[in-house]
């Protein structure tokens, strides 16, 4: 599979995201020890986002809501960790953190719904101070993420969280 | 103190013994000091003499970086790749590299303020001489807040402030050779450079406004400063249009001092795009502003100005360009931008004029402010007349908009090149079927920076036809702003001191910088309301302060008219342009003067200490955009205020964030005992990114926590935090207990509640110290070692 990146200056050097579908990404997750979602202020930007946050809070996804979108999980009781996206990311490069529940440093990090130029910067970050890996399941192929959804439809979009849900189990 | 040359002339002595005849004794400097403070330990401190505060702070504010690009192409050995553990062919790494970057963006902020104040301050004295008084007024003593702390001196005439500008183009020459390959490669020291070069902003935009505000009689902190008027609809389109754009309000002040001068004020329309706009107003509240940087192309693209005067700073190098499609001449003032245009500086004025007039040159660089004066206003009114057919009717009509709207092929490269990602394409297919109500809505989102064009593949001007479809709205809206008051007055705080410093005064705001928003410019005014209802003061400058005046109540009513321009709870202050600024920090650095009765004269460190710990300050840069934006953020960082920047400002690629987790990052001294303690996270970050105006609003009340705040000010702090977190988070903050130190802190009507909490989080009552971070402050010297 062959993607640019959405925004085409958001690319920063050589070393780009491997586009993946649903399928992959779920394999990516189950791999994962510890895997993390971030999501952000556009989880209001369909209805249906706060639905897969559920989910994958329900596949074993530790949760992390950014800017207010706590507010959002607290609604639909789904358990969440609170913090800035910045404050967020800038643990995740510290080596020695042990993590919000004091168990360990998410070793996976899922981002979505977050603004696209935070999202970005995340991955960046995280790319270059970090081993943690990154996985991008936006609408928007993020270029500086490990591993990401490539641009999509919004319909097409929702279709591919529904399929990795599904490939989740949940 | 004053330094000046002395000259003594004898032309004629004569005693028995001795004749003299045209004896000329010349004295390089005295120093007169009429200030009698004791010199602090840093008089015009190189980078080297605050290296241990920047070390200080940078300990606990931990650089955060997020590079924009892997990669390094500053010299020929490479690109070089830099991601990860990579290294350049000089050996630098990904770490030092982005600090490199900040550094070289803050001296660039830096130089463009420091020579505005050059170019600013030697007009003034070249119009009124270098002895000429800064007098600020009966309530405005400390007249250089910035100047006193960091140069170590009070100036009293223009001609001081020129050592000012010497000792920071000397730094700024420093910083700038620490960039180059081969040189600086430890980020921290970096990072401190960008700090120094930060204070640097700082000082000269002080100098910079000082000497508009004595040369021009700007308002000399007048709480009561005149309402103005902002907007399209502000002005009179019938009449000949001199738009100004930039910076620099000198050629705009020789322009308005000429119109004045040959009764032509009420004939010509002064108007301006940022911050020379608010300078304009300063000098004459009858000029109009027409927005915000994100106005620029919008509204020269309108058509309605006859002659547009650029001087320097957020002026889009294109200008030219754009002004000819609509036929309107371009003057270029300033040394910093020529524009390829003919130097007409040295020759007559009526021959300029003709030249402009007949097109026979699309512009002219004139770098005489006098005469440009002159030149603007013959231009206008000879020109309006011939210029008509484009006057304010530059637009597409609306069949063309709908024809050029169906010319749209749903690429989306208009939308992926968008820096706020806005669907233009399916605005633009609704438009081409005549429904112009989802384009027009894009325009309140839109940041003016025109990437949409040029992306497009059809070369459909999408701004111009967003233009078009808002149209009705825009060209019709006037909104009142405060006139920029300058300075804020020593009574006032005299007034708020012991207020803000026990923290009863639940904190101070500061709305400053760009337009370059990720959800429009109506948020900064929607946290700006938030702020006043709380009785904070809220202070504002630049487009910051343009997008507040852009946002009318049911009644139809601006912030400005709503709340009084007092620096007190609930005043809403403009201080005018972005080198106003300076005034915000004044403002805090007269606290621990004025309240405390600390030294100013060379003591930065324990100023900054002061403010870190007891003033409840925070900026909000919420449409960071410029190189000058994160040097004055940057400075203010190193003063100990902290700054909260919208999701854009990450592309700065640097934060300075605190670890609230990490108890050791949190160590002070208290000054009365020398007790090492640890204290609470406050402020918890130095340079923060919010990604929603929800996430700003609770962030803005927790940074203005301070160590230092009465119970009963933390109660109000407290208070105002839990209240903005349950309404945007839906909860109680997570990290209360940190910000609890004793049960008197806690508000009375969640005493039970927040006891439940720290019982949970193990909470232990803690000591409220006198902190500092500088061992030199404690009082039991023998202490101080520990």
């Amino acid at each position: 599979m062959r993607a640019t990146s959405w925004r085409l200056t958001m690319e920063a050097g050589p070393t780009k995201a491997k586009p993946v579908n649903a399928d992959f990404a779920a394999r990516i997750i189950k791999q994962a020890s510890r895997p993390a979602l971030a999501i952000g202020a556009r989880i209001t930007e369909h209805e249906r986002l706060i639905e897969f946050v559920e989910r994958l809070s329900r596949a074993g996804v530790a949760i992390i809501a950014t800017a207010h979108a706590i507010r959002y999980t607290s609604e639909r009781g789904i358990p969440a960790y609170k913090a800035g996206v910045v404050e967020a990311t800038h643990l995740l490069t510290d080596p020695d953190w042990e993590g919000f529940d004091g168990k360990g440093k998410p070793d996976l990090l899922i981002v979505f719904a977050i603004n696209l130029d935070l999202e970005n910067q995340t991955f960046q970050t995280l790319k270059n101070f970090s081993d943690v890996k990154t996985l991008s399941i936006d609408r928007y192929f993020m270029v500086n993420a490990t591993y990401s959804f490539p641009n999509l439809t919004e319909e097409a979009w929702l279709a591919q969280l529904d399929e990795l849900c599904q490939k989740l189990g949940v | 103190m004053v330094t000046k040359p002395k000259k003594v002339k004898i032309t004629k002595a004569e005693s028995p013994t001795i004749k003299i005849g045209d004896l000329v004794i010349e004295i390089g400097e005295i120093e007169e000091d009429t200030w009698g403070e004791p010199l602090g330990p840093s008089p015009k401190p190189s980078w080297t003499e605050l290296r241990e505060w920047d070390k200080k702070l940078l300990n606990r504010y931990e650089p955060f970086y997020s590079p924009t690009c892997d990669m390094c192409c500053l010299c020929s050995y490479g690109k070089c790749d830099l991601t990860k553990d990579r290294k350049g062919a000089c050996g630098i790494t990904q770490r030092a590299q982005q600090a490199r970057l900040i550094l070289l963006e803050c001296v660039i902020g830096a130089a463009c303020h420091g020579a505005h104040a050059r170019h600013m301050l030697e007009h003034q004295i070249e119009r009124l001489g270098a002895d000429y008084k800064i007098d600020l007024g009966l309530n405005i003593e400390t007249e250089a807040p910035i100047y006193r702390t960091v140069i170590g001196k009070k100036p009293e005439t223009l001609g001081d402030l020129l050592e000012g500008m010497e000792y920071a183009e000397r730094e700024i020459q420093n910083l700038l050779a620490s960039v180059h390959t081969g040189q600086e490669g430890d980020n921290l020291d970096l990072e401190s450079k960008a700090m120094h070069a930060g204070m640097i902003d700082n000082l000269v935009k002080e100098i910079a406004d000082l000497a508009q505000i004595v040369g021009y009689d700007f308002p000399k902190g007048d709480p009561d400063a005149p309402l103005a008027e902002l907007g399209y609809g502000s002005v009179d389109k019938k009449k000949p249009l001199i738009l100004f754009i930039g910076h620099n309000v000198a050629p705009g002040a020789e322009v308005i001092t000429y119109a004045e001068a040959y009764g032509k004020a009420d004939k010509v329309e002064i108007a301006g795009v940022c911050c020379t706009a608010h300078d304009l107003q300063r000098r004459d509240k009858s000029a109009k502003i027409i927005g915000p940087l994100s106005e620029q192309i919008r509204f020269v693209r309108s058509g309605i100005a006859d002659v547009i005067v650029v001087d320097e700073q957020c002026v889009r190098t294109d200008i030219l360009e754009e002004a000819m499609k609509v036929k309107t001449p371009v003057i270029a003032t300033n040394d910093k931008m020529g524009l390829g245009l003919p130097d007409r500086t040295d020759d007559d004025p009526e021959a300029i004029v003709d030249d402009l007039v007949n097109y026979r040159i699309p512009g002219a660089f004139i770098h005489k402010p006098e005469k440009v004066g002159e030149v603007a206003v013959k231009v206008a009114e000879r020109i309006a007349a011939k210029r008509a057919e484009f006057k304010g009717r530059a637009l597409p009509e609306e069949e063309e908009l709908k024809a050029e709207a169906a010319r749209c092929v749903s690429c989306e490269k208009c939308q992926r090149a968008c820096p706020v990602n806005l669907h233009i394409s399916a605005a633009l297919l609704e438009a081409a079927e005549g429904s112009f109500e989802r384009l027009a809505s894009l325009r309140k989102l839109c940041v003016g920076c025109m990437r949409c064009e040029s992306a497009c593949p059809r070369d459909i001007k999408i701004v111009s036809l967003m233009e078009k479809a808002a149209e009705g709205e825009t060209y019709s809206q006037s909104y009142k702003i405060r006139v920029g008051r300058g300075p804020i007055l020593d009574t006032e705080i005299r007034n708020v001191g012991a207020p803000i410093v026990f923290g009863e005064i639940p904190g101070v705001v500061a709305f400053a910088g760009c337009t370059n928003f990720a959800n429009g410019a109506q948020e900064v005014a929607e946290m700006a309301e938030e702020f006043l209802k709380r009785n904070f003061i809220v202070v504002t400058s630049g487009c910051a302060a343009m997008a507040i005046a852009r946002y009318k109540d049911e009644n139809g009513e601006t912030l400005y008219e709503r709340y009084p321009g007092i620096f007190d709870a609930g005043g809403l202050v403009n201080v005018g342009s972005c080198v106003a600024n300076a005034h915000i920090l004044g403002a805090a650095i007269k606290i621990p003067y004025i309240f405390a009765r600390r030294n100013l004269r060379a003591n930065f460190e324990e100023i900054a200490d002061y403010i870190l710990h007891r003033v409840g300050a925070v900026g909000v840069v919420w449409g960071a955009m410029s190189a000058k934006a994160l040097s004055i953020g940057t400075g203010l960082n190193r003063w100990g205020i902290p700054v909260i920047l919208g999701p854009t400002g990450t592309k700065y690629r640097r934060l300075y964030l605190g670890r609230k987790d990490v108890p050791e990052k949190w160590e002070i001294y208290d000054a009365k005992t020398g007790e090492k303690l640890v204290t609470d996270p406050a402020p918890e970050h130095l340079a923060y990114v919010a990604e929603s105006k929800e996430e700003a609003m609770v962030a803005i009340a927790k940074l203005v926590m301070r160590p230092n705040d009465t119970t009963k000010g933390r109660q109000i702090k407290l208070a105002h935090y839990i209240d903005l977190h349950k309404r945007y988070f839906g909860t109680m903050p997570e990290d209360i207990h940190l910000y609890v130190r004793t049960e008197s802190d806690i508000p009375f009507n969640l005493k039970e509640v927040i006891m439940e909490i720290l019982r949970e989080k193990g909470w232990k009552e803690r000591k409220i110290p006198d902190p500092t971070m500088l061992p030199r402050l404690i009082m039991k010297k023998k202490e101080a070692g520990k």
